[in-house]
């Protein structure tokens, strides 16, 4: 019986505890548990979590920091107690529910077990396996049983169901099991009391048990929440999980709240009958003796021919490369690359990590072999021996890279590589290559934790809430849509904004709880591209299951977890623009019979360069956004390491960091060159006092703070982490005592911190930068020399950068490329190359859509032919049937192509027909009838040159394909099968101009013909509305007019709440920027209307063009849906 | 032939004018749904000049200077009724085409109200009388009327044989057409009936079918076709006035006999059988005032806006008295019956239930017509009551008891102690091994022993289950105590049954649960559909027959205890 008074004697350690890592059964993140560990003087803490290990790295971290002694092990779910045969059919109605044994980690032994435990038990079945099947068996037990402790369990325990399906004697027999399994000395008899009469009734059979048997008796408290409140999320994840709402879930929920962590005292109290079982709980904790630091991890050895050592086989290839490299550069290079690879290949050797730099070696040679583009990424771009291998693009000695940041003997620490792939088909094969590599125990991707955002949060809680579709949509649009708040910007407003009073009870609760769940684990993903390999067995590191995809394996971790633990892991990441350049490529290759090697490409090509000066630059990498574009005509790049600057300047970081302005006036002239102090002159001059990468952040502490290499480490670590708040403080307070020692002073610390502090928000690692300016520079090069191909690529590869595709074709038209519309007879699945000598037909038609550039007639003889693709509602199935069909033989009329691609569903053909891809179908089969007679059309197989024949060229218009389809869809028999209706032009009239910029953007999300603005330019004329390529030339302070169609709206972060609006119109893209207050006053106009007209005072300044906006008026231009990409 | 239709624009918000003259002319806005999501449904032009859009919450709408008003569809039928009335004031030869529109034959009533231009000019009056302001159309059939009104406002007159040059300029969605067919229609660039019109016929009727040439003989407003006019409902309603009013429940019955035998003769007669009657009663006034239940029917009248006090479980429901003193009561039966005897007992006991409180100068009884249930059971069912004798049973009961405390206990799946909701007491057909359920929701609970199963069970609870149990008899309502507390366990009780010493204790028990529904007042023992939480102790108490065993409570949002029950 429960007994409130009783002494405060032993220490109690609470040795059931799971977080929220048991995905929906626990309420608390790992790192709340030890916060509330120390609030309450518990000196460690055992972490169960379900299944597996998913929280144990942050809970190590977060413990090791804290003071607290962080114990591992599992709630492992079997499903082995023998039913009795009275409760069979019970047991068989009701939801398959596993006992949940929990096992304690005692040795490193022990960790591997349960590691392969959990392994064999996930492996058994897909991700989504019932229970029973992923549930351990007895032999599973027995097999790893080796230093682990067991538990009876609480009220989903062995004991409890042994209880309830066989009474006193089959618990005996249970824990006599239990025994048998693990051992007398590993199993205990667990005791919870959370004032529930049920779970008394447990605990006096448990106690006898224990007597009889003599097991020891220990009290837990069977944790899932740190704060007793909690146990409402808790409540909402019950829900969740049964898919129920809180209304329905009725006893599924919890009895009350007291299953929080509880101080030493109160757990005293509850247990004052039996203070053995407290005293216990130091005992047990003081065996166990593993932590996470004692892992064991061993990254794999590479295979290396008979007589060789992997290093020495690394060196070969690294001379090899050399040699390639550097053979034939002038000799001061030569030697420094030398000296430096030197360098290098000692530390790799000294550091044993010969293994791991041939293993990503093997990867990228794989990819090459197999024709897959591929770069290195990241840190790794600093290494001359990356470099000589092949894995990255980037000539570090030549960019005078820091090796250090990629590689230091103090860091004790795996380096990081990143390959970039193209992504899809291509980044897949390099990933099952690793796997057939390594095997199925040896390789297997990160996890991906997904947790708890703001719209799934709300989504989910207004479900369980019982609120309905409507309104769960309502509620779940007010959350994030700005990256940007403004301070007074609170909740209450945001919920009344969206029309929702918070008076309202449900609707408080509601928030209460979006707001707690926020970054609570939801379910475990796959990372997109983060491997991580073994030697040996992985599995007895950390647990594997499978993935949702077929084939897949991930880790219990994800990426930073992995990073934390020191399990070494290789990137392989889908790039979007490596497909464009790929496919582009390949275009340039099939269609101009020419070779762009990526590896070899011009530098320093003047034509690059004068478009990034002039931010001519949609749909380049990196360079294409609103506020890069404003920053390169201040930049202004005339050589590769200006792109990489350019590159790494408009991050979150530096713009924060207040770095942007002062280094491109630095750069311009206009103002001298400081350092925070000399001593930091070697590290920033290169860019001109001004932090511009991580590897000056990191060096500036070393100098400034006298940070040690590992301090510098975990400053970076902190740098890109995504859970680094509270990191940077202490980070803070720590360059603050450092820069005091060194004798900086007070406004010179304040710069510094600022500087680094600011670049928690995100910086790129200058290697980083460099990796992405050459795909940068490729990008462009690519668009200056071959337009079309390069477009085409874009288009096929679409959504991908800044821009809607309706924007890139208009950038391409305005370039003088012509794009042809989608047509059955003509167009593939994707965008396709065709030849052309009018391609500058579109430009000199539209009078207004002129090339804006320089540029010469770049596209050479070939136009772009849009893909089905983009006809919105055609199945690629149907479309690929229809190219497929017209091979041998060309439609010779709609009724012919309906009957012939029967895949072809009535709305498709419609949706074909309404954006004009039926038009030469209907054109090149009219029958020339002299009089009203029907035409028969005897034969299907009738050759296509006699209906040639007997036909004229009249061109139709989209609404006589339409007219025709209507009737073509409708299956008219067989007996009239073989008839062909004489497709006379059809009664309706012809679409009009804004009828057909309506069918384009509903069909097609663009428009091939002329901008809309372009067809109101006179009306904006007399408006005195100035176009986008004629305010470059009007003076800065001029009071202006522009108008456009809105294709971007940005409100960052970074900007205190300005707004950005990219306006397009036929001759380019202007800017607007509204302040605030105006964005206040015009919200809905701002956020809702496709076009507007501004009004207000140009700023003009180093050739950086934006309207400062004033006045702000919607535009009815037409009803035609355009898109706008808007970042929130 | 001439025909005139009549529709009113707005419908629902013409509906919520009509009983509020002063909104005439003003913006409106109509908003259905419940709490907290109440959206706009409907507004007038000069709500959606003012920024209202459907879809708006109630929230949102009243930033915009429109009145709101809650949808109601006893306002809208009442405004149908209207319409209808207007529309037979001309012709008995009336349509209803939609609730809004109806059409009327013109045929012969020239003579009667003068040629087409002043009937209609009439019609749209008497409309305008009735609150409503329709739209009137004359032409020479009665779709072309119906689109016409539809499209044109004000009055509209289509001289015969210029159906489709009127019309024409009419958007094609005045004819209702599908989806389908209207974005069909609309790719096609064809937006108005002139443009319908003047499409092939043939090729009309392959590309969209019959229903394409339909929509095309309504565009050019040739479709000749009879007026189906509105059929009275059927009613089956028997009215008696009594030249001396009675005052005893005895001759009344009598006078009920007759009218339900007459009313079950008429049923019967049509093969039907009613599963509602509505009995009216219209009392003497003069009397009324000194009656005793009138306080209590003038109460009742206000619960109800629209007269009737409903509610849903139980057989019966409810009388109110309306202004003119009539009483009108309903006697819902659970199945279509045909008994005249039964029909009268059942009347019989709800008189009884609920006395008139004056004599009674008219009686009127309606039934619902619905047609019979035939029955037969199962050859291997047990055998249940009569329904007709049960229903006579539980209204026996429900007069005795009050009709919301019968029926059949239903424990709710909640952790909420002795949480259970009354269902209408129906018979369910046993399964076909013929054993009782042992989750009969009237036989959970009995000592504190959960039989139903359910997934939600845990082990733990399976556990109690297979020990013995001790039986509670609880308090319904638990009763008020006062406990001395000492160092956080109860050492003295104070209640109705129980008092005295606490000699052992055990507990405290923790529950809670509802949390996300709201906290109750502070002393507020009543926090029925709230978050509760509560302590639970189970104490001896040393009395003179010997220890009581009891279970008590201390409720944490009240902040009270209570004795919850004893254990035998």
């Amino acid at each position: 019986m429960i007994g409130l008074n009783g002494p405060m004697t032993q220490s109690y350690v609470e040795l059931h505890a799971a977080s929220a890592f048991s995905f929906l059964e626990g309420a608390s993140a790992p790192e709340e548990l030890v916060d509330r560990c120390v609030a309450v003087e518990m000196p460690a803490m055992v972490l169960l979590d379900r299944d597996g290990v998913y929280g144990a790295p942050r809970f190590h971290l977060a413990a090791k920091k804290a003071g607290v002694k962080a114990h591992i092990g599992s709630e492992v779910s079997c499903f082995w107690f023998p039913v009795s045969r009275k409760n069979q059919a019970f047991a068989e109605k009701r939801e398959t529910r596993n006992q949940e044994l929990p096992l304690l980690v005692e040795s490193r032994a022990g960790y591997q077990n349960l590691c392969r435990l959990i392994t064999r038990m996930k492996m058994r079945g897909p991700k989504d396996a019932p229970p029973e099947i992923i549930a351990a068996r007895e032999n599973d037990l027995r097999e790893y049983a080796a230093g682990l402790i067991c538990l009876t369990g609480g009220d989903d325990g062995p004991l409890a169901a042994a209880l309830a399906e066989g009474g006193i004697e089959e618990t005996r027999r249970a824990v006599e099991r239990l025994v048998s399994i693990f051992g007398r000395d590993n199993v205990y008899v667990e005791l919870q009391r959370h004032f529930l009469r049920e779970e008394e009734v447990r605990n006096q059979a448990a106690v006898g048990i224990a007597r009889a048997l003599h097991l020891p008796l220990l009290a837990t408290n069977g944790v899932r929440y740190a704060r007793a409140e909690q146990r409402e999320v808790l409540d909402a994840f019950t829900a969740i999980r049964h898919h129920r709402t809180l209304e329905t879930a009725g006893r599924l929920l919890a009895r009350n709240s007291e299953r929080y962590v509880k101080a030493s005292q109160e757990m005293a109290r509850l247990f004052a009958d039996l203070p053995e079982a407290i005293a216990e709980t130091g005992q047990l904790s003081s065996r166990l003796a593993f932590t996470l630091a004692d892992l064991g991890y061993e990254f794999p050895r590479y295979p290396v021919p008979e007589g060789e050592t992997m290093m020495s086989f690394l060196r070969k290839r690294t001379e090899e490369g050399e040699r390639e490299h550097y053979g034939r550069a002038a000799r001061p290079l030569r030697q420094r690359a030398k000296r430096q690879i030197e360098r290098e290949l000692a530390l790799i050797g000294k550091l044993d990590l010969a293994g791991y730099f041939l293993i990503v070696w093997d990867i990228v040679r794989f990819c090459r072999e197999q024709g897959i583009l591929v770069q290195g990424r990241g840190s790794a771009a600093n290494s001359a021996v990356c470099y000589s291998l092949g894995i990255t693009a980037v000539d570090p000695i030549q960019m005078d890279l820091l090796f250090e940041r990629f590689l230091s003997e103090e860091r004790g620490e795996w380096p990081d590589i990143d390959l970039d792939l193209p992504s899809g088909e291509q980044r897949e094969r390099a990933i099952q290559y690793v796997y057939q590599r390594y095997g199925k125990l040896g390789a297997a991707m990160t996890a991906n934790v997904i947790t708890y955002r703001g719209r799934s949060a709300a989504h989910e809680i207004g479900k369980v809430l019982g609120f309905d579709s409507e309104m769960l949509d309502r509620l779940s649009k007010i959350v994030g849509w700005w990256e940007y708040r403004d301070p007074d910007e609170t909740l209450e407003r945001q919920f009344r904004d969206a029309g929702f009073d918070l008076a309202h009870p449900r609707l408080r609760k509601f928030l209460e709880l979006a707001l707690a769940v926020q970054d609570l684990p939801r379910h475990l993903g796959q990372h997109s591209g983060g491997m991580v390999v073994c030697q040996g067995q992985l599995d007895s590191v950390v647990p594997l299951e499978p993935a949702t995809m077929p084939g897949r394996v991930v880790v219990q971790w994800d990426k930073e977890d992995c990073a934390d633990m020191g399990i070494v892991k290789v990137d392989l990441l889908g790039l979007g623009m490596m497909t464009v350049l790929e496919d582009s490529i390949a275009m340039i290759r099939h269609d101009y019979g020419e070779e762009a090697d990526l590896a070899h490409l011009p530098a320093d090509d003047p034509e690059v360069y004068a478009a990034l000066q002039k931010a001519d630059t949609v749909g380049m990498f990196q360079v294409e956004s609103r506020a890069q574009m404003s920053c390169l005509p201040r930049l202004r790049p005339k050589c590769f390491y200006d792109i990489v600057v350019e590159v790494a300047i408009i991050r979150p970081g530096p713009i924060v960091g207040q770095m942007v302005n002062p280094y491109l006036k630095r750069r311009q002239g206009r103002e001298p060159v400081t350092y925070p102090h000399p001593s930091l002159e070697p590290v920033l001059a290169r860019t001109l006092g001004v932090p511009l990468f991580q590897e000056q952040l990191l060096r500036m502490a070393m100098i400034a703070a006298g940070f040690s290499g590992g301090e510098a480490e975990e400053l970076r670590r902190a740098l890109g982490f995504k859970r680094s708040e509270q990191r940077m403080r202490d980070i803070e307070v720590k360059l603050r005592a450092g820069m005091e020692c060194n004798g900086i002073a007070p406004e010179a610390q304040d710069q510094i911190v600022h500087s680094i502090t600011s670049f928690a928000l995100y910086g790129f690692p200058e290697s980083h930068a460099a990796s992405f300016a050459l795909l940068a520079y490729a990008s462009a090069w690519l668009k200056c020399h071959y337009l079309a191909a390069f477009t085409a690529a874009l288009l096929n590869n679409q959504p991908m950068g800044f821009y809607h595709p309706s924007t890139i074709v208009k950038d391409a038209q305005r370039h003088g490329l012509k794009i042809k519309p989608a047509d059955v007879m003509r167009s593939e699945w994707l965008c396709t190359l065709e030849a052309s000598h009018q391609s500058t037909v579109t430009s000199r038609q539209s009078g207004s859509d002129v090339p804006t550039g320089n540029w010469r007639p770049a596209t050479g003889d070939f136009c772009v032919r849009l893909g089905l693709r983009y006809v919105k509602g055609l199945r690629e199935e149907a479309a690929r049937a229809l190219v497929r069909e017209r091979e041998p033989r060309p439609f010779s009329s709609i009724d012919d192509l309906a009957r012939r691609v029967p895949e072809l569903r009535k709305n498709e053909l419609v949706a074909l027909a309404e954006v004009g891809a039926l038009n030469s179908v209907a054109s090149c089969q009219l029958p020339v009838v002299s009089d009203a007679g029907f035409t028969f059309q005897v034969s299907r197989a009738e050759d296509a040159n006699n209906v040639k024949r007997e036909t004229r060229n009249v061109k139709r218009h989209r609404r006589d394909a339409l007219w025709h389809v209507e009737r073509a869809a409708r299956h008219p028999g067989p007996l009239l099968e073989e008839i062909v209706e004489r497709e006379s032009a059809s009664p309706l009239a012809a679409m009009s101009t804004e009828e057909r910029l309506v069918a384009d953007f509903r069909g097609t999300g663009l428009t091939l013909g002329l901008h809309p603005m372009a067809y109101r330019r006179p009306e904006m004329d007399a408006l005195s509305v100035r176009t986008a390529r004629e305010l470059p030339g009007l003076p800065n302070g001029k009071r202006v007019r522009a108008a456009g169609c809105v294709i971007a709206r940005q409100r960052p972060g970074t900007a205190r709440g300005f707004v950005f609006l990219s306006l397009e119109d036929e001759t380019g893209i202007a800017n607007a920027i509204i302040t605030p207050d105006l964005f206040e006053k015009n919200r809905l106009l701002l956020v809702g209307e496709e076009f507007l007209m501004v009004e207000g005072v140009l700023q003009n300044q180093d050739n950086v063009v934006s309207v400062k906006v004033a006045r702000v008026l919607p535009l009815a231009i037409t009803r035609a849906a355009t898109f706008s990409h808007d970042f929130h | 032939m001439p025909f005139a239709a009549i529709y009113v624009p707005d419908f629902l918000v013409a509906a919520v004018v009509r009983q509020e003259p002063l909104l005439r002319g003003k913006a409106v806005a109509v908003l259905e749904g419940t709490p907290p999501v109440v959206t706009v449904a409907a507004m007038n032009a000069a709500a959606a000049e003012a920024g209202i859009e459907l879809d708006m919450t109630k929230l949102q709408a009243s930033a915009y200077p429109v009145e709101l008003r809650q949808r109601a569809p006893q306002q809208e039928t009442a405004a149908h009724a209207a319409l209808l009335d207007c529309a037979q004031a001309f012709s008995p030869r009336v349509e209803v085409t939609a609730a809004n529109t109806v059409v009327l034959d013109l045929a012969g009533l020239e003579l009667l109200f003068g040629p087409p231009a002043k009937l209609a000019q009439d019609l749209k009056q008497r409309a305008s009388e009735l609150g409503l302001e329709a739209n009137v159309a004359v032409a020479s059939n009665p779709d072309a009327a119906i689109h016409a009104a539809r499209g044109f406002a004000g009055i509209t007159l289509i001289p015969p044989g210029k159906q489709a040059e009127c019309l024409g300029p009419l958007p094609v969605d005045v004819l209702q057409v599908t989806p389908e067919i209207l974005e069909t229609l609309d790719r096609w660039g064809v937006r108005n009936l002139c443009a319908l019109a003047a499409l092939p016929e043939v090729a009309i009727a392959e590309r969209l079918g019959q229903e394409g040439l339909r929509l095309q003989k309504l565009a050019r407003g040739a479709v000749e076709r009879p007026l189906v006019p509105a059929e009275p409902p059927l009613e089956f309603e028997e009215t008696m006035e009594l030249e001396h009013a009675v005052a005893l429940l005895e001759p009344l019955a009598f006078l009920l006999g007759r009218l339900l035998e007459q009313l079950c003769a008429r049923l019967g007669a049509r093969a039907l059988a009613t599963n509602e009657l509505r009995l009216t009663l219209i009392l003497d006034t003069a009397q009324i005032e000194d009656s005793p239940q009138s306080h209590e029917d003038t109460e009742n009248r206000v619960i109800g806006r629209s007269g009737h006090r409903v509610i849903d479980s139980g057989v019966i429901d409810s009388m109110t008295r309306s202004p003119d003193g009539s009483i009108t009561r309903f006697v819902r039966l659970p199945l279509p019956m045909l008994d005249s005897r039964l029909f009268l007992k059942l009347l019989q006991l709800e008189l009884r239930a609920h006395p008139p409180g004056a004599p009674v100068v008219k009686v009127t009884l309606a039934a619902e017509p619905v047609k019979p249930r035939p029955g037969q059971g199962g050859l291997f069912l047990p055998a249940t009551p009569a329904p007709d004798q049960l229903e006579l049973t539980l209204a026996r009961l429900a007069g005795i008891v009050g009709e919301q405390k019968i029926g059949a206990a239903e424990v709710l799946d909640t952790h909420r102690p002795d949480a259970f909701q009354m269902k209408r007491f129906a018979p369910s057909v046993a399964p076909a091994s013929g054993r009782l359920s042992r989750g009969h929701p009237a036989l959970a609970r009995v000592g504190e022993t959960n039989t139903r199963e359910t997934p939600t069970r845990t082990a733990a609870e399976t556990a109690a289950i297979h020990r013995p149990t001790m039986a509670l008899r609880r308090f319904r309502p638990p009763l008020a105590a006062t406990v001395v507390v000492c160092e956080g366990e109860p050492v003295r009780i104070a209640a109705d049954k129980i008092q005295g010493e606490v000699a052992s204790v055990f507990g405290p028990w923790r529950n809670s649960g509802d949390w996300w529904k709201g906290k109750a007042p502070r002393n507020d023992a009543d926090s029925h559909g709230l978050s509760w939480a509560r302590d639970e102790w189970d104490i001896a108490v040393p009395t003179k027959q010997g220890i009581t065993l009891c279970r008590i409570y201390f409720d944490l949002a009240s902040g009270a205890w209570f004795v919850e029950g004893t254990y035998d």
